[in-house]
């Protein structure tokens, strides 16, 4: 990719300031050739991925290589977007809001730094992957499981600071951190809650601390570089049941709404209960043509065939237990019941006793893995896919007004819907999954328009989006219109008290530093 | 070799296993039924991260390969179904889903897909992992002439 360079930066001044942050982390750790930019490039852009480029990419191996790495871009007005490992698939990828921006991949530091089994938490740094994770705990054989994303590859920190969600007791990502230390716009280095303090043994156990608490002002937000972070993880039990529901009709996810959300708020599910329509299943069964060889959405009464054919319902519930046995089974037994009053099959039970092995798919007992990914090979070609994520109260009435709209803007759009909703308490995360052919222009221009009109139209029925790929942070954030958009109102005053010259991650999540606030109207699909 | 073969045919019904696993409900005892697809396999540990520098030449290729790599071409990988399927489908065997056990791979092939991305395989960046590990990494499983 052809080197764009930050906007009122000169050839010169750049070559200067790359030169600069070479001296800081060693020349081979500032990539800036076209292949690098095209590695750090939106791999799914909805689009040319010259839309969102970055100019550059520097990897600090410390936090006083980052902190001189600050300093710098300050001095030559060269902006940063840090990424942990860089792979926010769906949602831009590694790439920048704002074209020109450096790229800061804090993927060198993955050290683990502290594993506590008997309080079950960590402290990571942000290179510290999923995978990593997992199989340091295997190695301590530490009595702590973790909780990972659908697709697993990438940073723990990053998926928790961009509000990941996961599949356990411990699937609210974001709710895990506890105690952060973060790089400034300005190079100084703070630490959240307890951790203003010299060495409090308890920073990482205690979410508060004394006086407003920080630790979620640095989640999908441009205030601060995070450069470690304790993370509360689950204390492995005793035994597990896995319990496979499958749910016939599209209706039928108000009654399973309804069913499952008091249960998980007084605590008999601990989980977060992820409830995927049937493509979700389809989609590691082969490849569209395979099922259906037009590229209209697949109409109903093929749908129907399909799911008689791989004996697949329209939604699938696979709720997990966790714990002591005696207590799995009174729980199952509360939980069964409360199906059976809307479901006539039994559901399927799948046994886990602590020493049986866990195979290499159970994401809800925090196995890491990239499996999922396997549906960007749905479409073919280099498969891409962009999720729409409103946030509903989980009850009936509003995830099935969210489900009809959605299914019908979708439908109405001649794409398939593959939609999920995950009760996480008294709030459901709706990921409506939009697969497509990077390489076909008439399918990037239908998605384009339709993830536009979803936002448009989901705003108009009151709700907002949790987490949006680069092209429509400006639009989801308009969304949220509250007296005047105050909300982002208040983020640009505190991004400009705190980042005068806007260096760091500019128009991230659409709030924008003054200094680049006329780049806010470029970039957007 | 026979272990390297015995793990490459578990991977083999491993898209069907995946996409299947909660839609055929096994009794909780008795034997094994015809048809029922093998449970999926074990999680596969990678190798810890090579010790050394990631600058420096010549470092132990098929330790790269499994740490930098391994996240989906291992036995049970997004990267290694994928393969699976395509190399079946060419008339190979099933065991060619795992680079490792390529012969036809080049190593120049190799380093350019690393870097480009090949259909659902995104570019990996010389963080992910650096040109000298590439090249240890190209050596080891470019066997092809």
């Amino acid at each position: 990719m052809k080197l764009t360079l930050p906007p009122r930066v000169s050839p010169q001044q750049f070559d200067t300031a790359l030169q600069a942050m070479a001296r800081v982390v060693g020349k081979d750790w500032v990539m800036a050739s076209d292949a690098d930019r095209d590695a750090y490039a939106d791999v799914y852009a909805p689009g040319p991925a010259e839309q969102w480029p970055a100019s550059a990419a520097v990897a600090p191996a410390s936090v006083e290589e980052i902190r001189a790495i600050v300093r710098l871009a300050n001095e030559h007005k060269t902006p940063l977007w840090p990424v942990a490992r860089g792979k926010n698939l769906g949602y831009g990828t590694s790439a920048p809001r704002m074209a020109g921006t450096i790229v800061l991949d804090l993927g060198r530091m993955d050290r683990i730094l502290e594993l506590d089994p008997r309080l079950a938490y960590c402290v990571v740094e942000p290179g510290v992957g999923f995978f990593d994770l997992y199989e340091h705990i295997q190695r301590e054989k530490a009595p702590l499981w973790i909780s990972v994303p659908g697709n697993a590859w990438g940073s723990v920190l990053g998926n928790a600071l961009e509000h990941g969600i996961g599949y356990t007791p411990y699937g609210l990502h974001a709710r895990n951190l506890c105690g952060i230390e973060a790089v400034l716009p300005d190079g100084d280095v703070m630490r959240t809650g307890l951790g203003g303090m010299d060495n409090n043994p308890a920073w990482h156990v205690f979410p508060m601390g004394y006086g407003p608490t920080w630790d979620l002002a640095f989640s999908q937000s441009n205030l601060g570089i995070v450069t470690k972070a304790g993370l509360w993880l689950q204390p492995a039990p005793a035994a597990s049941l896995e319990l496979v529901f499958d749910i016939p009709e599209a209706e039928d996810i108000g009654w399973v709404v309804d069913t499952i959300t008091p249960l998980k708020i007084s605590g008999l599910i601990e989980q977060n209960v992820f409830v995927p329509s049937w493509l979700g299943k389809m989609v590691l069964k082969g490849q569209r043509k395979d099922f259906w060889d037009k590229p209209s959405a697949i109409p109903d009464w093929r749908i129907k065939e399909l799911l008689k054919q791989y004996k697949l319902g329209y939604w699938q519930v696979a709720l997990r237990l966790y714990g002591e046995e005696s207590v799995i089974k009174a729980k199952a037994e509360i939980v069964k019941a409360a199906m059976a009053r809307n479901l006539k099959d039994p559901p399927q039970e799948n046994w886990w006793r602590e020493g049986d092995p866990i195979n290499a798919f159970e994401i809800t007992m925090g196995v890491p893995s990239a499996v999922p990914l396997q549906m960007s090979d749905w479409i073919g070609g280099r498969g891409a896919h962009m999720g729409f994520s409103p946030v509903v109260p989980a009850t009936g009435e509003h995830v099935l007004g969210q489900m009809r709209r959605s299914r019908k803007i979708i439908a109405d759009f001649d794409i398939d819907f593959y939609a999920s909703f995950t009760i996480n308490g008294r709030f459901a995360n709706n990921v409506n999954m939009l697969m497509f052919d990077r390489d076909d222009p008439g399918q990037i221009d239908t998605m384009r328009k339709l993830f536009s009109t979803l936002i448009g139209e989901t705003a108009k029925a009151g709700y907002g989006e949790y987490r949006t790929h680069l092209g429509w942070m400006d639009s989801v954030m308009d969304t949220y219109g509250f007296n005047d958009h105050a909300l982002r109102r208040f983020n640009e005053k505190v991004k400009d008290a705190l980042d005068p010259n806007g260096i760091l991650a500019p128009g991230k999540q659409g709030v924008w530093p003054s200094a680049y606030r006329d780049s806010a109207k470029e970039g957007r699909a | 070799m026979k272990r390297a073969v015995l793990v490459a045919l578990a991977a083999l019904p491993l898209i069907s296993v995946v996409a299947c696993k909660k839609e055929t409900a096994t009794p909780p005892s008795g034997p094994a039924q015809a048809g029922v697809p093998p449970p999926p396999p074990p999680y596969q540990m990678r190798p810890e991260a090579p010790a050394g520098d990631r600058l420096a030449a010549g470092r132990d290729g098929k330790a790269l390969f499994e740490y930098h790599c391994g996240y989906c071409h291992l036995v049970g990988g997004m990267g290694t179904n994928l393969l699976t399927k395509q190399q079946v489908m060419a008339g190979a065997s099933p065991e060619m889903g795992l680079l490792a056990n390529r012969t036809d791979l080049t190593a120049d092939y190799v380093t350019a897909v690393v870097r480009l991305g090949k259909n659902a395989m995104p570019p990996q960046t010389r963080v992910d992992i650096t040109d000298p590990e590439l090249d240890s990494v190209s050596a080891y499983l470019g066997k092809g002439k």
